[in-house]
């Protein structure tokens, strides 16, 4: 309790003194990630104590707010804590000379919270809650450089995708709501069975593939690069894309097969996609942004095969490698102004310390073994080897392997081969973070035994089929990376490989171009209807006109005539007088007739 | 024992009264007085919060004789639907009073005229009489009428009158749907309407049709909507936020106080058309919104979209018998109400404050405005982002339990919630092109927001976000009244 309480409110409370102090934000917000991460660490001992922490806060009646501490809540809330401190760490260095740094860190810690929230959530609202304030939080710090050209659509390209796909997890939670009649997730998850846990499943899917850029939603990731480079390391590799991925697993248990089909054929799609993607690339961030939608893929591939577990293990050994991978590229970026591949050639020799890392968390991405990344790949196969559907995974797996290979072989190529122009400064507090990182990445996985002993699950075990395969498909990957050029190895495929494989001119055409449309569409009603009630208008004072024409000439004539034939005629007047008061009478009459119709009508409507 | 009601309805236009008997008070003391009273009856209000409600029924009811002949009384009280707009009304208008504190041009006027709105509303929302209810909602059309008239900006005369004549012909079939339940039961007493249900059947019917029509055009819903974006256009910042912000409440409320509590089984039979509309409207108003270019009119459509959940809400309180989701329905229904009222208020208040300061509302002339007046552009970004319902702000837990509620009973009605994704697209655009991108140098000059502006939003802001991250605030009081309802 006291720590599940310490891991959420530490960068909260962080980010508000930051927001309102706007004093020495660089501090603050390590002291609140280093406590975030104490409350982390000591939550994952209390559940492998064998306590299960919760906590409840008063949201909607009957749905309160729900956060819970099991195995698997806290070992992802330890991987986000610990990433987030690393980056943190490293963003001191990298922001120095920002002049917006309250902002900056003041928006990455409500963003480290969200994320908490996101991994600790025990029901539907808290998970959709937080799941789209992450959405919100990465939308202002892709857009952190407002002013800049191209970063506002870059920004608003990412929030709109998320959240398109975003309604798929509301309706999937309603569904599930709906059918437990609470929203606690736990609940939900085995009150699910047949066609409503088939369709649940199913919209899970979509808000999974918008978070974790899946095909066809994965273009926004890419262009999501725009913002600094921490924000790259920490929510477009390690956090805010795992949401999908998180989502996924924690909801394995209720999918069923279809759904479970549909998430593999999905992974291993994009794994290939993104990764053709990657190897064409020719910006260094693009190309790791690309390499992050192809290895969630994988994660997906390992859940569709039903094994959750390998896709958990994948996802912390690609938490720790990637953001190393993105904390050098940053590195290399500030050298040398940019990260076009161009640019940055030679800039790993320059470097030999930063290089070493990166290539280090390079080859752990690639699957070389002792290093984590080979130990989860390989679970990942071995689970698309023991899966029903394994002739459709294992190809695309396998492809992946050798693709993840090639993409990373081709980057180290690029930053060792060029000439060394530059004399680099000492960068301590970027190096330090990169470094815990990088070892983080390098030996990650001698707690991948423990942890699926807390988790209680075992991985199927493949002999040394999978193993052999992967590592045969990482070798002949690097080496083709690292001699053959893309163009020639991808031949056809590279052209449209750099354009993001667009189909139908992409989402402008299938989604923005419609709406757009409709809402032309709509406007035209709009002025029609408009027009329609002012036409009506007009008609009436037309007849307002008209009868204050037949008042004048005809009505006010008429009295005028009459005043002037009642002087002239005297005493006759008398009887037109009495015509008035007929006129009167039969008024009131006709009144009193339909109030009394009415009256009397009342019984056959009451 | 105070009649704490009828004291916070009528302080407003005592002061009104008192500043039209001493017509040569300078403009400062004419503000002076306005923010006092609307200040007081804030304050009121705030005691009949603490006063609170009870379940099945009305709360702190204060009651007079009046036309005993008809049985009409001057009957007041609140409950779990009525208590939340009074606090929204109170609110909105000391922030109004506060901010139309600049105002040089005939105050005294303009001041009299708001308080009078101010009355006329609280009293819509309190009366336990159909005939004083109908008075309070016919004298805000006057009052509204001469705030865009005399204040608006240049078409302001056909728009008013446009408003005048659609909510007037509009408010006529609802006298007849009184008369017919006046007729059922001999008294116009609404707690035994309420509790009777003196209509049944065909009659029944009828009066709900003609309720339906009215409440549409004050809601407003598509496609008796036109004349809310024409006002808005024309009508002073102040005369927007209480249109959008407490008068389009007029309509939700009579949907649910009069349409369903009175003829609950017609509404029942006629839900699924009425849901037709929500959906329509909610989708409709989202579409129109982002063919503007105006920011005023964007926002003013999106009133139209946000307003359509609440029908959604309603309809489907109305379509179940089981009183679990009716009761989520309406509590959605009823906090959307005042979340609305506080989101939309805000924009308008900023859309206004960029006004008086750019004199423009195009989209198209700004530009990077966030890095010169950021106190503005972060409460813009904030209140847009409330409007397109992000979580942890005032709009999300009412469309959440709304678009719940809906599934539950209509699954095909969920296809409104695309919406969300329109408003979310139109809000980016918006701040895309006013706040973000390279600084226009015709605004480098810009002033950010003063402290009377500060004043305003602010509070507002605040509220945003306590609503979305606690809402419990409101919902355990709106939750009292929605699982008691009984028919």
């Amino acid at each position: 309790m006291t720590q599940l309480t310490l891991t959420l409110l530490a960068p909260l409370l962080a980010a508000l003194v930051i927001f309102i102090g706007r004093r020495m934000p660089e501090i603050f917000a390590l002291i609140g990630v280093v406590l975030g991460l104490v409350g982390a660490v000591g939550q994952l001992f209390g559940v492998v104590d064998g306590q299960t922490a919760t906590a409840v806060l008063p949201f909607l009646p009957d749905m309160p707010i729900l956060l819970i501490a099991t195995p698997l809540t806290a070992i992802l809330s330890l991987v986000v804590a610990t990433v987030a401190t690393f980056v943190v760490l490293y963003a001191v260095g990298y922001m120095r000379h920002d002049s917006q740094r309250v902002r900056f860190f003041g928006t990455l810690l409500l963003f480290v919270t969200a994320m908490q929230g996101l991994v600790l959530s025990g029901d539907w609202i808290t998970l959709l809650g937080a799941w789209e304030l992450i959405g919100f939080a990465s939308y202002l710090l892709i857009g952190f450089w407002h002013d800049r050209a191209g970063v506002a659509a870059a920004a608003t390209r990412a929030f709109l995708y998320t959240r398109s796909a975003d309604l798929g997890l509301y309706v999937g939670a309603f569904v599930l709501i709906g059918v437990a009649g609470t929203s606690e997730i736990s609940v939900t998850l085995t009150a699910a069975t047949g066609t409503p846990a088939l369709i649940a499943g199913l919209l899970l899917l979509v808000a999974a593939m918008g978070k974790s850029a899946q095909v066809p939603l994965q273009d926004w990731l890419q262009r999501a690069m725009a913002g600094p480079t921490p924000v790259s390391a920490l929510l477009h590799s390690a956090t805010l894309v795992a949401a999908g991925a998180i989502l996924l697993i924690r909801t394995a248990p209720m999918l069923p097969n279809g759904a479970l089909i549909a998430i593999g054929i999905v992974g291993g799609i994009t794994a290939v996609i993104t990764g053709l993607i990657a190897l064409a690339e020719k910006d260094l961030k693009r190309l790791l942004a690309a390499s992050t939608s192809s290895q969630y893929g994988l994660m997906l591939v390992a859940i569709g095969a039903g094994v959750p577990i390998a896709a958990l293990l994948h996802l912390i050994a690609h938490a720790a490698i990637k953001s190393s991978l993105f904390l050098g590229a940053g590195v290399f970026q500030h050298d040398r102004d940019g990260t076009d591949m161009d640019a940055l050639a030679g800039a790993g020799r320059a470097r030999p310390g930063i290089f070493a890392g990166f290539a280090l968390s390079a080859l752990a991405l690639a699957g070389i073994p002792p290093l984590a990344g080979f130990f989860s790949k390989d679970a990942v196969i071995a689970a698309a080897l023991a899966s029903p559907a394994a002739a459709w995974l294992v190809p695309l797996t396998l492809a992946a392997t050798v693709l993840t290979g090639a993409y990373m072989g081709r980057a180290l190529h690029v930053l060792w081969a060029g000439d060394v122009i530059e004399k680099p400064k000492p960068v301590p507090f970027m190096a330090a973070g990169l470094g815990v990182l990088v070892a983080l990445a390098a030996v990650l996985a001698v707690g991948f035994g423990p942890l699926e002993h807390l988790l209680d699950v075992e991985l199927p075990t493949a002999g040394f089929l999978a193993p052999a395969l992967g590592l045969t498909a990482a070798l002949s990957g690097l080496a083709l990376g690292w001699w053959v050029e893309p163009q020639r190895l991808m031949g056809p495929l590279y052209g449209w490989a750099q354009r993001g494989f667009v189909l139908f001119g992409g989402m402008e055409t299938v989604m923005a171009r419609p709406a757009l449309a409709i809402a032309a569409a709509c406007e035209h009603l709009e002025r029609w209807l408009y027009n329609l009630v002012l036409g009506f208008g007009r008609i009436n004072i037309s007849l307002g006109w008209l009868a204050r024409k037949i008042d004048i000439n005809g009505i006010d004539g008429f009295i005028f005539g009459f005043v002037r034939k009642t002087i002239a005629t005297g005493g006759r007047a008398r009887k037109l007088q009495s015509g008035f008061i007929h006129r009167e009478m039969a008024l009131a009459v006709i009144g009193m007739a339909v109030i009394v119709a009415v009256l009397l009508a009342a019984p056959l409507y009451s | 024992m105070l009649p704490l009601l009828s004291i916070t309805t009528f302080l407003p236009i005592a002061a009104g009264l008192l500043l039209m008997l001493r017509p040569g008070l300078s403009t400062k003391s004419v503000h002076t007085l306005s923010i006092g009273a609307t200040g007081a009856t804030f304050l009121l209000s705030l005691a009949i919060w603490a006063g609170g409600v009870v379940p099945g029924g009305f709360a702190q009811v204060e009651e007079l004789a009046w036309i005993p002949a008809v049985n009409a009384a001057y009957r007041l009280g609140v409950d779990g639907l009525s208590l939340p707009l009074v606090l929204l009304t109170t609110l909105l208008f000391f922030l109004s009073a506060i901010y139309s504190a600049r105002l040089k041009d005939r105050p005294s006027t303009f001041v009299v005229l708001m308080l009078m709105l101010e009355t006329a509303s609280l009293g819509t929302f309190m009366a336990l009489d159909a005939l004083l209810f109908y008075v309070f909602f016919e004298v805000s059309l006057v009052g509204m009428y001469f705030m865009i008239a005399g204040y608006g900006h240049e078409d302001r005369q056909r728009a008013a009158l446009m408003f005048f004549l659609y909510t007037l012909l509009g408010s006529l079939p609802l006298l007849l749907a009184i008369l017919g339940l006046y007729l059922g039961s001999g008294t116009f007493d609404m707690r035994v309407w309420i509790e009777t249900q003196p209509l049944t059947g065909f009659a029944a019917m009828l009066a709900l049709i003609a309720m339906l029509f009215t409440f549409a055009v004050k809601i407003p819903s598509f496609p008796v909507h036109t004349w809310l974006p024409a006002a808005h256009v024309q009508a002073p910042t102040v005369g927007s936020v209480i249109l959008a912000g407490v008068m389009l409440k007029f309509g939700t409320y009579g949907l649910v106080r009069f349409a369903l509590q009175m003829t609950p089984e017609a509404f029942a039979k006629a839900g699924v058309v009425v849901l037709a509309f929500g959906v329509l409207g909610a989708i409709y108003g989202a579409f129109a919104a982002l063919a503007q270019t105006d920011l005023k009119k964007m926002v003013a459509y999106t009133s139209v979209n946000h307003m359509g959940y609440i029908v959604m809400g309603v309809a489907v309180a109305a379509l179940t018998v089981d009183p679990k989701i009716r009761a989520v329905a309406l509590d959605g229904a009823t906090l959307q109400m005042i979340s609305h009222g506080l989101v939309t208020g805000a924009l308008f208040f900023l859309v206004g404050m960029l006004q008086d300061r750019a004199h423009s509302r195009e989209m198209g002339d700004f530009g990077g405005l966030l890095g010169g007046v950021p106190w503005l552009g972060w409460a813009f970004i904030l209140s847009a982002f409330a409007s397109l319902g992000l979580p942890g702000l005032a709009h999300f837990p009412a469309e959440f339990q709304i678009f719940l509620a809906t599934l539950q009973i209509q699954p095909w009605a969920i296809i409104a919630i695309l919406a969300i994704v329109v408003t979310a697209g139109l809000y980016l655009r918006s701040i895309a092109q006013v706040f973000l991108g390279e600084p226009n140098k015709k605004w480098a000059s810009m002033p950010d927001l003063d402290r009377g502006e500060m004043l305003v939003i602010v509070p507002l802001v605040l509220l945003i976000i306590l609503i979305g991250i606690a809402p419990s605030t409101l919902i355990d009081m709106i939750h009292t009244t929605m699982a008691s309802l009984s028919f």
